[in-house]
C-alpha cells in the first residue's frame, strides 16, 4: 500500500520537474526573441573576409617558371602546366597553365610551395557557373583581379566577429575608424623591436 | 442580462422594412456569416503563417521574411500564390481519388467547426447546444483523410505518416474530451456561450483556468498533439520519414494540408481561450463598468446604448483574438524549446499520464461540483 504511495509521489515529482525543466526551456527561447539578429543580408551585405582566408587562386603567367611544384603538392595533382623545352634559349617555355576549381579543394599548398610566389590565394569565393567546366580556369582567368568586397558599391561590407572594436558585437554603422580588438601584427612587430 | 448587439435581428429587420418577405430576408443573411467566417479563417491563417516565420526568426536571432510587404506581411499570400500556380502532380500508382479526397477530408471539417467559435453574445454563427461536442466530432474526421492521404500515395513515408497521425490522433482524443467533459459539467452545458457566459461576471478571476488548472494544461498538450505542433510533430518529421502524409503532395493539394494544419492552430487556440480563458469576457467585466460610470453620473448609460454595445462588441472580437494568438505565440515558442518525443514516448504521455490524470480531473470536480455547488456550478 504505502509502496504504490512512494510511487505515485515520485512520478508526481518527476512530472512537476519535468515542468520545471521545460518552463526554463521556454525562458531561454523567449529571452532570445530580444537579442538582436545576426544576419548578414547576404547578396545586399557582404562579410569582409579574414586576410588568411583561401579563396579562388590567383595566378601570375610571367613569373611562372614551368617547375611543376605546385603539381607535386598538391593531393590531387590538379594544376595543368603546359609547357614545351624551348632547345635556343635552353629553357622551359610556358604555353598554358590552369587549374579546375571544381575540384581543388582550396588547401593552398601549390601557393605555399611556389618558388617564384606567381600563386596566391585571393579572397573571392562567388564561383558559381552553370556549367562545371566553366569552372576550369585558364591563365587567363587565373590571371584576373579579385573583386573586393569594399569596393563593390551595391554592397555593404560587414566585420566579421573578431574585427570588431571589444564589446561591440553588431557589425552594421561601426565608425570607419574603429579598432578592432587586441593589437594589430604591425603594433606588435613595433613593441618588439623597440624591446 | 441583456444579450448584446443583435447583427442577425437587425439585418433582417432592415431588409423587411424595405419591403421584402421574411422568408427572402433570411436567405439574404444565412449566407453572410458564413463567407464572413471563411474569409476570416483565411486571413487567420495568414497572420498566423506570418507571426510563426517572424518569431522563429525572432528566436534563433534571425530576421525573417523582409522584402514581401511592410516587414514580409504579403509573404504566406505569395507563398500561397505560387502553390496555386505549381503543377498539380499524381503520382503514377496513387489512388487517384483517395489521393484527391484525403487534403478536402482534413480542411473541411476544420473550417466547418467554426461554426461554433464565439466571439460574442450575438457574434457566433450557430449557437448549438451541442457546439463543442460537434468540435470534438468534426476533428475526428480529419484522421481519416490523413490515413487516406497517407495510403492513397502508394508511398511508405506517406502510409507510415499516416498511420502516426491516426495513432496520435485517437490517442490523444480522449484526454481532451475527457477534460472539455469537466468544462462542460461546470458549465451545464455544452453550448460554447454558454460555457463563456458561466466564466463571466468577475473579470479575470472567473475564467475556468482558475478552477480547472489541471485541465488547461492536459486540454493544451492535448490540442498541440491534435494540430501536430511540434513536440508531437511525428507525422510529418522530416528527419525520419520525409514530409510523412504530404509527401506526394504538390500544389494545390499541398496547400489545402498547409491551410487545413494552421486553421486547425487557429481554432484550437480560439477554443482554448473559449473553454478556458473567458472567451470575448475582459479582464475586468464591462457591466461592472457601466453600472459605475452610471454611479459618477459622467454618462447616462444602460446595457442597451447602441454605442455601448458597438463597443462590447468590438472588445469580445479583439479580446477572444488576442487571447487565441496569444496561444499561438505560445505554441510557436514551445516549438522552439521543445524536442520531439518518440512515437512511444508519444503514446505512453498520452495513455499512461494524461488519460489518468483527466480522468482524475474529473472526477474531483465532479466531487467539487457537488460539495461547493456555487463556485463550481451547481
Amino acid at each position: 500500500m504505502f509502496k504504490i504511495l512512494k510511487q505515485v509521489q515520485e512520478y508526481a515529482k518527476e512530472s512537476v520537474q519535468a515542468a520545471k525543466y521545460i518552463g526554463q526551456g521556454l525562458s531561454v527561447t523567449f529571452d532570445h526573441m530580444r537579442r538582436r539578429p545576426i544576419t548578414v543580408q547576404y547578396p545586399y551585405e557582404k562579410l569582409i573576409p579574414s586576410e588568411r582566408y583561401r579563396g579562388r587562386i590567383h595566378y601570375e603567367f610571367d613569373k611562372c617558371i614551368s617547375c611543376e611544384v605546385c603539381v607535386r603538392v598538391c593531393p590531387i595533382n590538379l594544376p595543368v602546366v603546359d609547357w614545351e623545352f624551348d632547345k635556343k634559349a635552353k629553357k622551359k617555355k610556358l604555353k598554358h597553365y590552369s587549374i579546375d576549381f571544381g575540384v581543388c579543394i582550396f588547401c593552398g599548398n601549390c601557393v605555399e610551395y611556389c618558388p617564384t610566389n606567381c600563386l596566391s590565394m585571393t579572397e573571392e569565393y562567388e564561383l558559381a557557373s552553370y556549367d562545371r567546366h566553366e569552372l576550369n580556369y585558364d591563365n587567363v582567368a587565373l590571371g584576373r583581379l579579385p573583386y573586393k568586397v569594399t569596393q563593390d558599391p551595391m554592397v555593404t561590407p560587414l566585420r566579421e566577429l573578431a574585427y570588431l572594436p571589444k564589446g561591440v558585437m553588431d557589425p552594421h554603422d561601426l565608425p570607419a575608424d574603429s579598432k578592432r580588438a587586441g593589437k594589430r601584427p604591425e603594433e606588435i612587430l613595433e613593441e618588439t623591436s623597440s624591446e | 442580462m441583456n444579450s448584446g448587439i443583435d447583427l442577425q435581428g437587425s439585418f433582417i429587420e432592415a431588409l423587411k422594412e424595405l419591403g421584402l418577405p421574411s422568408g427572402v430576408a433570411r436567405a439574404v443573411w444565412l449566407p453572410l456569416p458564413m463567407l464572413l467566417m471563411i474569409i476570416g479563417a483565411t486571413v487567420g491563417v495568414l497572420v498566423v503563417v506570418w507571426l510563426e516565420r517572424k518569431i522563429s526568426a525572432a528566436a534563433q536571432q534571425r530576421i525573417g521574411p523582409e522584402y514581401a510587404g511592410p516587414l514580409g506581411v504579403l509573404q504566406p499570400v505569395a507563398d500561397g500564390i505560387k502553390l496555386v500556380f505549381k503543377e498539380d502532380v499524381v503520382t503514377a500508382k496513387a489512388d487517384r481519388w483517395l489521393f484527391t479526397m484525403g487534403p478536402v477530408l482534413v480542411v473541411v471539417p476544420v473550417f466547418l467547426s467554426y461554426l461554433i467559435v464565439p466571439f460574442g453574445q450575438n457574434i457566433v454563427i450557430t449557437d448549438l447546444n451541442v457546439g463543442i461536442f460537434l468540435w470534438i466530432a468534426l476533428s475526428s474526421i480529419a484522421p481519416i483523410g490523413l490515413l487516406m492521404a497517407g495510403y492513397a500515395s502508394n508511398n511508405k513515408y506517406s502510409l507510415l505518416g499516416g498511420l502516426r497521425a491516426a495513432a496520435q490522433s485517437i490517442s490523444y482524443e480522449i484526454p481532451l474530451a475527457l477534460s472539455v467533459l469537466a468544462i462542460a459539467m461546470m458549465s451545464n452545458s455544452l453550448s460554447t456561450v454558454d460555457i463563456v457566459q458561466q466564466q463571466s461576471g468577475y473579470g479575470i478571476l472567473g475564467w475556468n483556468v482558475w478552477r480547472q488548472p489541471v485541465g488547461f494544461i492536459i486540454f493544451w498538450i492535448a490540442a498541440l498533439a491534435e494540430c501536430e505542433r511540434l513536440p508531437f510533430d511525428l507525422p510529418e518529421a522530416e528527419e525520419e520519414i520525409v514530409a510523412g502524409y504530404q509527401t506526394e503532395y504538390a500544389g494545390m493539394k499541398f496547400a489545402l494540408f498547409y491551410l487545413g494544419s494552421y486553421v486547425n492552430l487557429v481554432l484550437s487556440a480560439l477554443v482554448f481561450a473559449v473553454l478556458y480563458l473567458g472567451g470575448w469576457e475582459f479582464i475586468v467585466p464591462l457591466d461592472h463598468v457601466a453600472e459605475w460610470l452610471n454611479m459618477t453620473g459622467w454618462v447616462e448609460v444602460s446595457t442597451t446604448t447602441p454605442w455601448l454595445q458597438v463597443i462590447t462588441a468590438a472588445l469580445g472580437i479583439t479580446m477572444t483574438l488576442l487571447k487565441a494568438y496569444f496561444l499561438v505565440f505560445l505554441a510557436i515558442l514551445l516549438r522552439w524549446t521543445v524536442p520531439r518525443v518518440r512515437i512511444d514516448q508519444l503514446l505512453n504521455l498520452g495513455w499512461k499520464f494524461l488519460l489518468p490524470v483527466s480522468l482524475a480531473n474529473l472526477l474531483i470536480t465532479a466531487a467539487l461540483k457537488l460539495a461547493f455547488p456555487v463556485a463550481f456550478g451547481g
